[in-house]
Parts: C-alpha cells; sequence; structure tokens
C-alpha cells in the first residue's frame, strides 16, 4: 500500500479538486481518444488530432511520473482520457464554427475513397487544399502505453498552486485546475461514497480518483491470483499440428480389425487373476507399510547337538592365546616391579616400536584412582588384525632346558681314570728331548734328545739308569722299543743311523735273549748281501747293518744300520720282526723296512706322492700306512696294493696313530688340528679339533685298555681326551676332551715333542723342548 | 625315464596362493574377502621358501594355502556377497535413473548391518564349521569375550551401530549370569588394563579383558569395519555357546530380559533367569534376613562385641549349617572323588595325584552380605561377588537398580566396600544412635560390627580362594600388592609372594653383601644363612639343568673374557683347591710369625666365625661354579657349530630372563632393607 502522506496528499487533492468528477463520469462514455485515433478518422480535425498525437507521448511522461512519485495502484490512463476529453471539449468551444464541417468530414470519412485534404478558400479567394495532418501512428507499436497529458515531469504538484493552471500539455498549451468545490461537497462526497470512489487523487489531473467496476473487478481478480481478464485460458487445449486435422482420406484402406470389436481375453484372465486373488484374501486391497521386522529374535538351538569331534587338519595352526599377565601389570604391583627413574626414562625416550612393553608399570595404590586405559581398542584391533593377517608359522619354540641340548656325555667319574698331574719330572737331558717312549713292561722309560744320548729311566722314580752318547754331533730322533716281552731291544735313531741297543738294564736271562735275538740276523745277513751282491753287482744296499763299535758295544748298542738320510720316524710291527723307518728327505728311499732276524733293510715304495712324514703297522692286519704331507695311504703288505687313502684335510701331518682295535686313527697336524677318522665311516674326518694354539707334534692312543688318546703341542700343553670306540657298528666313537696338562715350558717355538702311554696303566709321558720329561698320572 | 618335471607345478609353488590371486579366483572384493577369512578362520601362511612360493620374481607378499582357498569356493556366504554385490548394483542403478521408489524397495532387501546390527545371512553353519565340538569352542572364546565386553562398553558411532552394543552387553552379561549360576569363575585381576577374569568351563581355561567403565579412547587407526565383521562373527558364536551353557545347567535361553530395569540400570538384575524344568537348577534367590525387620540396639550391641572378637576367623559368623553339610557331603559322596594314596612302607615310588582345592568357590561368600559404596566400581563386584557364591548385595542408590539393598545402614550387612580415604576426626559414639534411624550414614561414618575392606580384599580372597585379612585392606590402608594369579611359578624365576631368601642363587646374596662391604655382621645373619643353605640343597636335588646352566653362565660373566669357542679349559681337580688350602695356610703361617715378631696373640682372626664361614661358602660356591663350567665347556665342545648356536641361543634368553629377576631381587632387597615395604599378604 501506499505510504500514508501520499495518502494524505491525495485526500488534498480529492478535496480540491472534485468539479469535473460528474463531467468525468458523463465523458468517460463519450469516447476513448486511443480508440478514436485507431478505428476512424471521425474527428479527423487537424488540431484535434494533432492534440491527441501529443496527448499521447505526454501521457506517457505523467505516467512514468505518477509511478514514481505516488507509487500507487491507480490506473492513469483513465485520467489522461478525460483530461484528453476535456481538451477536446476546449478545442470544440474554441473553434466552434469549425465543428460542423468537420462533423461533415467524419460522416463523409465512412466511405473509403475519401480525399484526405479539404478545400478553403485562401485569403486570396483563391482554392487552398488543408492536408490533413499525417497520423504516424506512433502508438501503434505501444498502445499498452498509457497517455501522458501532464507536461510537467516529476515534480509536485504543490509548484503550481498559486497558478491557475496545473501543467502543459504536449501542445504546450495549459492544462487547468478543476474547478474547486466547496469544503462541504468534499464532505458530502465522502459520506455518501460514489460508486468507484477510492478516496485517491489522480496526481496527473488533481481530480480524485475513482474506479470503474470493471477496474474494481480486474483488481479483485489480481489479489486473488486470478488471471486478470475475465475468460482468459492461459492453458489453450493444445492443437496438434498434423492430428489436428482431420484427414478426409485414411492411409490405409485396410478395414479395422476384429480385435478392435472384441475385448481381450487376456486382459480378462489378468483381471480375473487378480479377482480371484482378492477373493481369496491373497491381495489386500491395501497393506500398510511395514517397518522392517527385523526385530524379529535370532533363533537359537543347540549347534552341537551332535557333535562330532573332528581331528585338526594337519596344516592348521590355532592362534596363539594372548599371554596372560604378569605382576607387573597390576594395578598394585609389588615395589620392586615398579621402574626407576632412568627406566621410565628410557621408556619415555624410546620409540613406541622399540619398547619391550607397551606399559609402563604403574602403583594406583587404590582401586579409585586406576584410570581408563588408553590403548584398549587399539590393542584389541591389533590382536583381531594379527588374527586374520598375521601369517602363521609353526615355530619350536625351544622352551626345554637348554642342558638337554648338550650331548649326552659321560660322567666325570666315568670318565676317569686319565692323567691329570705330573708326578715324576724326568731331567738330564741337555737341550730338547726328542723322542720317549716306554718300554713294554712298563718300567723304563727310553728319551732320546738333541744332546745326541739315549736314556732310559726308571718311570716311577725318575731315576736315570742308563745312558748312551749314540749320535756324535747328530741329535737322537726316534728312540722306539720293541714290542714284546721276551726281549728288551731300543731302537733309535740318530742322524742317518738307527741303533739297536739292549740297556743293561734288565735281568740276565733277558739280556742274553736281547743280545741273541739282535745278533742272529749277522749270518743272514752275510748270506743275504753275498747272494745279492753275486746276483748284481753293482748294486749298492738300501742299507748297511754293523756293529757300531767297540766303544758303544761296550755301553750296549749292538747294531747300526745305516741309511741314506736322517731318519725321523721309527715304527715296530707288533711281532717286533719288522720295523719301518723314515727319513723324509730322502727321496725314493723315505720308507725302509728293515727285517731285524734277517738284519734286511727293504724300500718298498719307489715312488711316493709326496714328503713321507710317518708310517705305522696296522695292530692285527697286515696293513701298513704311510702318511704324506696330506694325505695318508694304507698299503695291503700281502697282496701290495693300495687299500685306501685316507684325506684328513690338514695341510701337513705331523703324526698319527692307529687305535688298536684298528678302525680308528688319529691324525695330528702342524695346522694345529687334531683328526679322528673312521676307517669304516669315510676316508673323511669324523671330527676335527681344533683346541690347540700351536701345530700338534704327536699324538698316541692308550694301547692298554683304556679308552685314552693324548696329543701333544708347540703350545707346550697336551691333552687328554676320551675317545670310546664301541665294538657296534652302529654307535660312533664318543670322544670327549678331559684334561689339558701344562708343565712343559715352550722353547724357542718348541713345546712338547713326543708322547707315550704306559702300556698298561693310564698314565703318560711327554718329552719336552725344555730339556724335560714329564710323566703324568 | 620319466618326463621331465615342469617348474610350477608341484610342491611350494602349487601349495600357496597369493592373496590377489585369491581374490581373483574367488571373484570377490578385497573386503568380501577379508570377511570371508575372518569368519572361516583363514589366515596367511608362512611359506618355508617364499622364493619357490612366489611365481614372480617380486617382493614379500601374502600366501595363503591353495586348499583354503578353495575350501572358500564352496562357501555359500559367497554366493550372499554376490547377491548383494548385484542388488547394491541394482539400486545404484536405479537411483542414477531417479527410480526413488524402486531403489527404496530394492534397499529393503538390502542387507545393511551398519543400520541394523544384523545381516540378512546367518554364520550358523562357518560357527559348527569351525568348532566341530562344543569344547573347541571353548577353546576359542579368549578373543570373543574379550572383543564382546569391549564393544559392549563403547559408544555408538555411525560404524558401531547403538544395536550391535546392545546385542554384544546382553550376551556379555547373560554369559556373566551363566559363571554366576555354575560358580565357574575361578580367578579375576585387576590389572592397568583392565579386570582380567579367567573361568573354567568343561576344563578349558577361558581369559578375558574387560575394560574399565571410562569411555574408550577411539583413534583414528583403528578400523571398527574390521573389528565390526569380528564383533559379527563373536556375536553368533557366543549366543550358541550362551544357550548350550544355559541349557547344560537347565535354565531357558534366552532369559527373560526386563527392558525397564536396564534402563534404570540393573545390569545383572535386568534378566530373570528361568528352569527349562530339564536339569535341576540353583536358582539365585533373594534372601531376606529375619533381623532387618527391628533392629534392636541390644542385639547389635551383641553383634558389635561379636565382630570385635572375631577379627581373625571371621568365617564364623554363620558357619554353623554349612560344617554339618559339608560333613554330610563327606559321607554322601564317596565314588566321586580320588581317594589319596599315602605310602605305607619306605621305598616305593611316589606317584603324582591331581588335587582338588579345599574351598568350593561357591561358597565363599555365602554368607555374607555386602554393600558397595557409591565410589567403588559396581559391575565387576557385583559380578565378582555373586560368582563367588554372594546372594545380598546392597549398594548405593547411585549405581543403579537391582541391589538388595539401597540402604546402607541396614543390619544384616556384614561386610562394606569402601574406596575413599578415611576421614581423620571419626567419633564412634556419635554414630550409634544414628545408625538405627538415618537412613543414609554419614560419609566416612562407621557401623560397628561391620567390616570394612577395600575392593582389592574381594580379588585377593578370590584368587587365594581364602578370605583375606581384613585389617591389612582396611580403607586407607596401604595395601598389600596385588598379585597376578596367572602367573605360573617357575624355578629360578622370581616370585615376589615367597621370602628373598628363598629364591635368591646362594652366592647372591654374598656378591651383594660383598658390595656393601659387609658391614653387617651379627650372630642372627649366620642364623639366617643356614637354612638358606638347606634350601638351596634341596633345590638343587630336584633341580632340572635350567638352573644350573643359568648359574653358569652368572659364574661365566664373573670369569669374564674366556673365550669359550675354541678353548678348552680341561678338569679343575683337587690341585688348585690344595692349593688353595696351601696358600691360606702359608698366609696364616706368615700372620703368626708377623704376630710373634710384634709380641701379639693370633687369636682374634680365628674369633671371627662368621667371616670365615662366609669366605668358605663363597669358596665353595666360586669352585663349584667353576667345575660346572669346565663341564659345560667341555660339552659345548662336542656339540656341531649348528646346534652350539641354539644352544647359546637358549642360554642367552634364559640369561636374560635371570638378569631380570635378579634385578628384581636386587630391587627388593634395597626396599626391604630400606624398611619401606608394605606388608605381603
Amino acid at each position: 500500500m501506499a505510504p500514508s502522506t501520499v495518502d494524505r496528499r491525495k485526500r488534498k487533492a480529492v478535496s480540491t479538486d472534485d468539479v469535473a468528477s460528474s463531467d468525468v463520469e458523463s465523458e468517460v462514455e463519450f469516447g476513448d481518444g486511443l480508440l478514436e485515433g485507431i478505428l476512424s478518422q471521425s474527428e479527423s480535425e487537424d488540431s484535434d488530432e494533432d492534440s491527441n498525437a501529443e496527448e499521447d507521448s505526454d501521457e506517457e511522461e505523467i505516467d512514468l511520473e505518477e509511478l514514481e512519485a505516488l507509487d500507487s495502484d491507480e490506473i492513469p490512463s483513465e485520467e489522461s482520457e478525460d483530461e484528453a476529453e476535456e481538451l477536446n471539449g476546449g478545442l470544440v468551444k474554441s473553434n466552434g464554427t469549425k465543428t460542423l464541417p468537420v462533423r461533415e468530414q467524419a460522416l463523409l470519412a465512412e466511405e473509403d475513397d475519401k480525399p484526405n485534404y479539404t478545400v478553403t478558400t485562401d485569403a486570396n479567394g483563391g482554392e487552398r487544399y488543408v492536408y490533413e495532418e499525417i497520423d504516424p501512428v506512433y502508438d501503434s507499436d505501444d498502445s499498452d502505453a498509457p497517455i501522458t497529458t501532464n507536461t510537467i515531469g516529476n515534480i509536485p504538484l504543490s509548484f503550481y498552486d498559486s497558478y491557475p493552471h496545473i501543467g502543459y500539455d504536449i501542445n504546450g498549451k495549459r492544462i487547468m485546475r478543476p474547478a474547486k468545490g466547496e469544503a462541504l461537497d468534499a464532505l458530502l462526497d465522502s459520506i455518501d461514497i460514489p460508486k468507484g470512489w477510492t478516496g485517491l487523487t489522480d496526481p496527473a489531473t488533481g481530480k480524485p480518483l475513482n474506479l470503474s467496476q470493471d477496474e474494481l473487478e480486474i483488481l479483485r481478480r489480481i489479489q486473488t491470483n486470478e488471471m486478470p481478464e475475465e475468460g482468459y485460458d492461459p492453458y489453450p487445449a493444445t492443437v496438434e499440428y498434423f492430428t489436428g486435422i482431420e484427414e478426409i482420406m485414411p492411409l490405409s484402406a485396410a478395414p479395422e480389425p476384429k480385435r478392435r470389436f472384441l475385448p481381450s481375453k487376456h486382459e480378462a484372465k489378468r483381471v480375473m487373476k487378480i479377482v480371484r486373488a482378492i477373493r481369496q484374501g491373497r491381495i489386500l486391497p491395501y497393506r500398510p507399510p511395514e517397518e522392517r521386522q527385523e526385530e524379529e529374535e535370532e533363533t537359537h538351538y543347540d549347534i552341537w547337538q551332535d557333535e562330532q569331534p573332528r581331528p585338526d587338519h594337519i596344516m592348521n595352526i590355532p592362534a596363539p592365546k594372548i599371554a596372560p599377565p604378569g605382576y607387573d601389570l597390576s594395578y598394585n604391583p609389588p615395589p620392586e616391579y615398579l621402574p626407576t627413574k632412568a627406566e621410565k626414562q628410557s621408556w619415555d625416550s624410546a620409540d613406541p616400536e622399540d619398547r619391550e612393553k607397551e606399559y609402563l608399570p604403574t602403583a594406583y595404590g587404590s582401586l579409585r584412582k586406576v584410570p581408563g586405559y588408553e590403548k584398549f581398542i587399539n590393542e584389541r584391533f591389533e590382536r583381531s588384525l594379527d588374527l586374520y593377517l598375521a601369517p602363521r608359522v609353526r615355530k619350536n619354540r625351544l622352551n626345554i632346558d637348554p642342558a638337554s641340548l648338550l650331548p649326552k656325555l659321560p660322567r666325570p667319574e666315568e670318565l676317569k681314570p686319565f692323567p691329570t698331574v705330573c708326578s715324576t719330572l724326568f731331567r738330564g737331558h741337555d737341550g730338547r728331548v726328542r723322542s720317549l717312549a716306554i718300554d713294554p713292561s712298563g718300567v723304563w722309560l727310553a728319551s732320546g734328545g738333541d744332546d745326541g744320548t739315549v736314556r732310559v729311566w726308571e718311570l716311577l722314580t725318575g731315576r736315570q739308569i742308563w745312558s748312551a752318547n749314540i749320535g756324535d754331533e747328530e741329535a737322537v730322533n726316534a728312540v722306539r722299543w720293541r714290542p714284546g716281552r721276551d726281549a728288551v731291544i731300543l731302537s733309535a735313531a740318530a742322524g742317518e743311523d738307527v741303533y739297536l741297543l739292549v740297556p743293561p738294564v734288565v735281568d740276565p736271562e733277558t739280556d742274553a735273549a736281547s743280545r741273541e735275538l739282535l745278533d742272529r740276523g749277522f749270518g743272514h745277513a752275510t748270506n743275504a748281501t753275498q747272494a745279492l751282491t753275486a746276483n748284481g753287482a753293482r748294486k749298492e744296499p738300501v742299507a748297511k747293518w754293523a756293529r757300531p763299535g767297540s766303544r758303544l758295544e761296550d755301553e750296549g748298542v749292538l747294531i747300526k744300520i745305516t741309511l741314506r738320510t736322517t731318519v725321523k720316524v721309527i715304527s715296530w710291527h707288533r711281532r717286533g720282526d719288522f720295523f719301518s723307518t723314515v727319513s723324509p728327505t730322502a727321496q725314493k728311499s723315505a720308507v725302509a723296512i728293515h727285517t731285524l732276524s734277517k738284519h734286511l733293510t727293504q724300500i718298498p715304495f719307489r715312488r711316493l706322492p709326496g714328503i713321507a712324514q710317518t708310517v705305522q703297522f696296522h695292530p692285527s692286519r697286515p696293513l701298513f700306512f704311510v702318511a704324506t704331507q696330506r694325505t695318508i695311504r694304507s698299503y695291503d703288505l700281502q697282496k701290495q696294493e693300495l687299500v685306501k687313502i685316507i684325506q684328513p684335510g690338514a695341510r701337513w701331518i705331523s703324526s698319527f696313530d692307529i687305535h688298536p682295535g684298528g678302525d680308528n686313527l688319529i691324525v695330528g697336524s702342524y695346522d694345529r688340528r687334531l683328526l679322528w677318522h673312521d676307517l669304516d665311516l669315510s676316508t673323511r674326518p669324523y671330527k676335527t679339533m681344533r683346541f690347540h694354539q700351536k701345530a700338534i707334534r704327536a699324538v698316541k692312543y692308550h694301547k692298554g685298555g683304556f679308552p685314552l688318546f693324548a696329543d701333544a703341542s708347540d703350545d707346550g700343553s697336551l691333552q687328554i681326551f676320551h675317545g670310546k670306540v664301541v665294538e657296534d657298528m652302529m654307535e660312533n666313537a664318543t670322544i670327549v676332551p678331559v684334561k689339558v696338562l701344562k708343565g712343559h715350558k715352550v722353547k724357542s717355538a718348541l713345546g712338547v715333542m713326543d708322547i707315550d702311554w704306559h702300556p698298561r696303566e693310564p698314565w703318560c709321558v711327554s718329552a719336552g723342548a725344555d730339556g724335560t720329561c714329564r710323566l703324568w698320572m | 625315464m620319466g618326463r621331465i618335471k615342469k617348474k610350477g607345478t608341484a610342491g611350494q609353488a602349487k601349495n600357496f596362493i597369493t592373496r590377489t590371486q585369491a581374490v581373483r579366483k574367488l571373484q570377490v572384493s578385497l573386503p568380501d574377502f577379508r570377511k570371508l577369512c575372518i569368519w572361516k578362520g583363514i589366515y596367511p601362511r608362512e611359506p618355508r621358501s617364499k622364493k619357490k612360493a612366489s611365481k614372480s620374481a617380486g617382493h614379500s607378499t601374502t600366501f595363503y594355502y591353495t586348499k583354503d582357498i578353495q575350501y572358500l569356493l564352496h562357501e555359500p556366504l559367497l554366493q550372499k556377497f554376490r547377491d548383494q554385490k548385484a542388488l547394491e548394483k541394482k539400486i545404484s542403478k536405479a537411483l542414477g535413473r531417479g527410480d526413488v521408489s524402486d531403489a527404496k524397495r530394492l534397499e529393503g532387501n538390502a542387507s545393511r548391518p551398519e543400520k541394523t546390527g544384523r545381516t540378512k545371512y546367518t554364520l550358523d553353519h562357518v560357527i559348527r564349521e569351525r568348532y566341530p565340538t562344543f569344547v573347541d569352542a571353548l577353546r576359542d572364546l579368549d578373543d570373543c569375550l574379550s572383543m564382546l565386553f569391549l564393544f559392549a562398553n563403547l559408544p555408538s558411532t555411525d560404524t558401531v551401530p547403538a544395536k550391535m552394543i546392545a546385542r554384544c552387553e546382553r550376551l556379555c552379561l547373560e554369559f556373566e549370569h551363566y559363571l554366576i549360576v555354575s560358580n565357574s569363575l575361578r580367578k579375576s585381576f585387576l590389572s592397568i588394563k583392565g579386570i582380567y577374569y579367567q573361568a573354567t568351563i568343561q576344563g578349558q581355561d577361558i581369559l578375558w579383558l574387560v575394560p574399565y567403565r571410562f569411555n574408550q579412547r577411539v583413534t583414528g587407526d583403528v578400523d571398527f569395519r574390521i573389528m565390526g565383521t569380528f564383533v559379527e562373527f563373536y556375536q553368533t558364536l557366543l549366543g550358541f555357546v550362551n544357550f548350550r551353557l544355559y541349557t547344560s545347567v537347565g535354565l531357558v535361553y534366552p532369559p527373560k530380559f526386563d527392558k525397564a530395569r536396564d534402563d534404570l540400570g540393573a545390569e545383572l538384575g535386568a534378566f530373570s533367569l528361568e528352569g527349562n524344568g530339564v536339569g535341576a537348577i540353583e536358582q539365585p534367590k533373594q534372601i531376606t534376613n529375619g533381623e532387618k525387620s527391628k533392629p534392636d540396639p541390644k542385639l547389635q550391641a551383641e553383634i558389635d562385641k561379636l565382630m570385635s572378637q572375631l577379627n581373625q576367623p571371621e568365617k564364623e559368623t554363620g558357619q554353623e549349617p554349612p560344617t554339618s553339610q559339608t560333613l554330610a557331603d563327606d559321607e554322601e559322596e564317596p565314588t566321586d572323588t580320588i581317594d589319596k594314596f599315602e605310602p605305607t612302607a619306605p621305598g616305593g615310588d611316589i606317584l603324582l595325584q591331581p588335587s582338588y582345592s579345599a574351598t568350593d568357590p561357591s561358597t565363599l561368600f555365602s554368607n555374607f552380605t555386602f554393600f558397595l559404596s557409591r565410589e567403588t566400581p559396581r559391575q565387576p563386584l557385583e559380578f565378582i561377588l555373586k560368582a563367588f557364591g554372594c546372594k545380598r548385595i546392597g549398594w548405593d542408590a547411585v549405581l543403579g537398580e537391582g541391589a538388595y539393598t539401597h540402604n546402607e545402614s541396614d543390619p544384616s550387612i556384614t561386610h562394606q566396600v569402601v574406596d575413599r580415604p578415611p576421614i581423620a576426626d571419626l567419633e564412634a559414639e556419635e554414630q550409634t544412635e544414628d545408625n538405627q534411624t538415618a537412613q543414609k550414614l554419614r560419609p566416612g561414618s562407621r557401623v560397628p560390627g561391620r567390616i570394612y575392606i577395600q575392593p582389592q580384599w574381594v580379588w585377593d580372597s578370590v584368587n587365594d580362594e581364602e578370605l583375606k585379612r581384613p585389617d591389612l585392606y582396611a580403607p586407607g590402608a596401604q595395601l598389600p600388592p596385588h598379585l597376578s594369579p596367572f602367573v605360573k611359578k617357575v624355578r629360578g624365576q622370581y616370585d615376589p609372594s615367597a621370602p628373598l631368601n628363598e629364591q635368591e642363587r646362594e652366592d647372591e646374596e654374598l656378591e651383594a653383601e660383598s658390595d656393601d662391604e659387609e658391614d653387617v655382621s651379627d650372630e642372627d645373619e649366620m642364623a639366617d644363612q643356614e637354612p638358606k643353605l638347606l634350601t638351596t640343597m634341596e633345590v638343587d636335588a630336584t633341580a632340572a639343568g635350567m638352573d644350573v646352566a643359568g648359574s653358569d653362565d652368572d659364574s661365566e660373566s664373573q670369569e669374564g673374557d674366556l673365550d669359550n669357542d675354541e678353548e678348552f679349559g680341561g678338569f679343575s681337580d683337587a690341585e688348585s683347591d690344595e692349593e688353595d688350602e696351601a696358600a691360606t695356610l702359608a698366609m696364616q703361617r706368615q700372620r703368626e710369625l708377623e704376630a710373634e715378631a710384634k709380641g701379639e696373640q693370633v687369636e682374634e682372626k680365628k674369633v671371627d666365625p662368621v667371616a670365615k664361614a662366609k669366605a668358605d661358602a663363597r669358596k665353595k660356591a666360586a669352585k663349584k661354579a667353576k667345575e660346572e663350567d669346565e663341564e659345560l665347556e667341555r660339552a659345548k665342545m662336542m656339540m656341531s657349530r649348528k646346534k652350539r648356536k641354539i644352544l647359546e641361543k637358549m642360554v642367552y634368553s634364559n640369561k636374560k630372563k635371570d638378569s631380570e629377576a635378579e634385578t628384581l631381587r636386587a630391587k627388593r632387597r634395597k626396599i626391604e632393607k630400606s624398611g619401606k615395604a608394605a606388608p605381603r599378604a
């Protein structure tokens, strides 16, 4: 609605101009200016037409002005028309003389061929054609634009209060103020409201604004959201372009099919189906939209009613259970479980992944102080991840006693006896003791050393009984007793010579027997040598068997065998008739086998694949073992063939010994290894023992029934092992290290040079580079 | 000669299948595959040789057994998944078309467990497959219970629907009811993570963890879809287990659930159990007390007197009928139990027999009436007390519905569980009139004739199967340490409940003391030492080799730089000892000589028997250690390298354990010396 100020002004306007109200009314019917202009030229008087056209444009302006000034809902066109009428009236009055011909003209204009001019006489009396003004029909473009009458523009009407006119029309003529009624008239007007009274003043004309019945009807329609125009159809029925036109000729001349005229059986069937369903109640005419019936209680039943145990699949690994909580997880643990400050700090500073426990033991003192555990959900989540995502592996946890992994060893008590302590010290040698041996009766010890002497000691007391200087400048490299109790013969090697001695320590009978045994071969030897020389005169004997000379013979040295090169090793056959010597530096005759009864020396190997180190006779069979630097070869002496090549894997074999049983041997090497070979098992070692810091010089089995063996090393120690060989072929030998015997001093990088066992007791003797021998028992 | 075998057609290459291959073979999406694996219990494996198992030269992947995946191919759930997938496609298509009504209709058929808390399919057959027998199911119940109890305490979110939580809670409470009825709860432990419970059902020990009632902190790295899948399975499992358990004790499953009471916070009380008329049941009845009607001051005074007298044998409060009952029991059933065999004459072997615990868990609290103060955790206390035979538990009205009484001054209450510090000025006389009349007691006031204890008393009593001394657990008292009942006592491990000198190595204290410069030399310490040595001797007689190994290592560490790989120490023998002896003798003589030169007496050295004994002991220990060490070295040398490695690994772990125990012992020794230790129950 319009603001109240505007209303008031209008009221004022109403009170001022009301005179022409009746006049206006009457003239509304009289004619529509617009219509006049378009339809006919009935009033085609020049000035009239002129003013009419001008009024049109004028009215537009005023309309704009009014809209802005009042924004009321009056319809300005009406007033402007009124105004136009008025002007017309004025015009009519002013040139009343000319009205009649104009009328005539209007009447004439009904005909089509009327001329568009009038003929008048001009001042000269001549004929003058006065043409009508050309109507450019401007308003044909905007027919619905209101006609402006007042041209004063957008200024208040009050500016003209002091004038008799209220503005100018399009032609610049004054628009006269309408006559004003008295205040009483206004009052009367207000009392009996005339038809179409609005109480508003038309600003364009200054007259009260009245609305007609039609206009009110339009307003009502607009207010009620109806179409303003009555009977206007906004949605007219579509007239289809093609089908809207009824064709006279059909497209197809075929007659309509019969089915167009018969009711469908199929549809009847379907309908009947539905009808039947409705009758039977299968289809309810209306079913309320049901809420999802998920509330239905789940069914419980005994799923294990007929349970049958089924063994787990063999590859199934059940998930491990979570470990039960320990003491430190308690809310009130014993105080010793609480972390110290340092532990706490290290826990805090550690990365969460690195922490050993994901929690820190805390004492809360009272249950009400225990907070919620922050990582509860996370831990459970981790656990569920583990359950379905972690690859499971069956791991054999070593949850066993580590002691059970240790090999089952015989107890130390069972291993006993073995030598543990040095009981006797044999001092006397000047320089190293190179070799030593205990005689088969176990009473004497023979030793030979760098000083060139061979000495015989009483084993238990350590007293030197006898000594002989055999090698003048040469060291005694090997000392061995002849096996067998019938005679006491000692063999010793010094330089290229091998001496056979009978030390004067035994009873005379044995002594005599020994001498007799040694001398027996002389005749044979001479025969043999004679035969030899007779057969091939050029051939030089391998060794010379001779008497050593009277000085030595007095001391008990009976035979001297001279070989070509230095003899390092002497090894006796178990029967005591043969012995073998090794002189590593010799090329072809490194290994020699001597026959005592014949005083005969033979060279069994013409060629050896390496430098011979040491030799051994097999304790029971006719086998002969030769150790070169890398390998040990065993030869059958009877068949004269190679039986086996044993490869200990050592770089330089120093010595070896054969187990009395004959199926095992131990090898010592300069590269600090002690190797046990099971000859039945393999040519490779069964056990390798590396317990020495320095080279191993000598190894030896106990030959008198104790499962012992020992080795001697340059580090000055002896190691005693328990090596039990079982008769059972399936069982391997048990080897247990039992003792380290230390006592010998290391002199110029040499420690213990030789070792030997007592034939019956678990005692051993060792020869040291420090010039002593020791008895360990 | 056979044909040359193609590579990758047999053995590991055939037995294992990568995850991608498996998913492709099953034609399911990865989440569906995950679900299947979780439900069917299929897990990845670790092939012995990854290189052989994987066809490609790629890096590590997850491998499954081909057989497992083949077995999944026949799974009915797979079809369900496919149907669901097709349905989802239809729905999305309908939505794309803008066909809302169609989409809605299809949506009605879809499975939306996150909304409804229920799926369209059941996992019954999976349960049956995975657990062919009931005992199998019980064996696997640990994770199930832990998970469901956690979910019962979770807040509902869009990934964890409220219905799921409610169902978890119901299942858990039903299970607790079974435990109460069958008295099968055995142990419980208050840890910093939550409360551990252990029940024994049909011979299976089931251990689970229940969080404390706090809002759980949910971090972003937890995928609740995975947990939800587990929960879905576990719910089905526990439902069936509960059914079986309930029917086995003659109860109807599911028990009646009173929604109204549950809304009031009566958790266990919201269920009412009823017998199914098949088996005999013992219903937990509410026992009303006659005394309750008239609290007679005289009677109260009498009870007070009685209670003050009976501080230690508090079982006697109402013990007469049970004793007679137990007697009768003894006579009635001579057949069921194992008779004890005592050797009549010496010389026979001793055969082990399983031992029965002396007390029945159902009678531990059966004669008491408990009242829980409002600061105590009601749910665990109610459960554990009921599970151990208590019939009448009252609590503060704040703690919810379902109590025997909400009246704190109820005269029938024998024990009150309190967890608040005592108020210093506590007048006994001012409350004498009050407690008869007042409904509510003043906080901190005591009712005479009632035992006030902290909650830990309940747990410790339960775990030790005997009532603990209540004075140790009085309100405000420093509690004895709460020990885990699940730790098995292993020799060599530290046991906080045993006295210190029983479990330490014989030389340990000596070492510790030598660190302390042996300033204490009392006669009683000598006396202490003798029994200790005795016990260690006993222990050694029965010892497994473990301890030997352990002490070996210790001595080895003492000796330090002994290179044990290539060296061989040999045997010790009498020699060294003799030398030692000789040395000491020489020293003695030397001292005597010196003393003579000074003109003094030499007695004072001999008078100190303690030091001598100690020195002897030390020497003995050292000698023994040395011997054992030699022995070990000898044995080690005979092992192959591989075996030796294993041994060393084991020895290492044992050593670690030992050192842990040793630090604990050292800490305790320090604490005991400082005299700040709490009493040990």
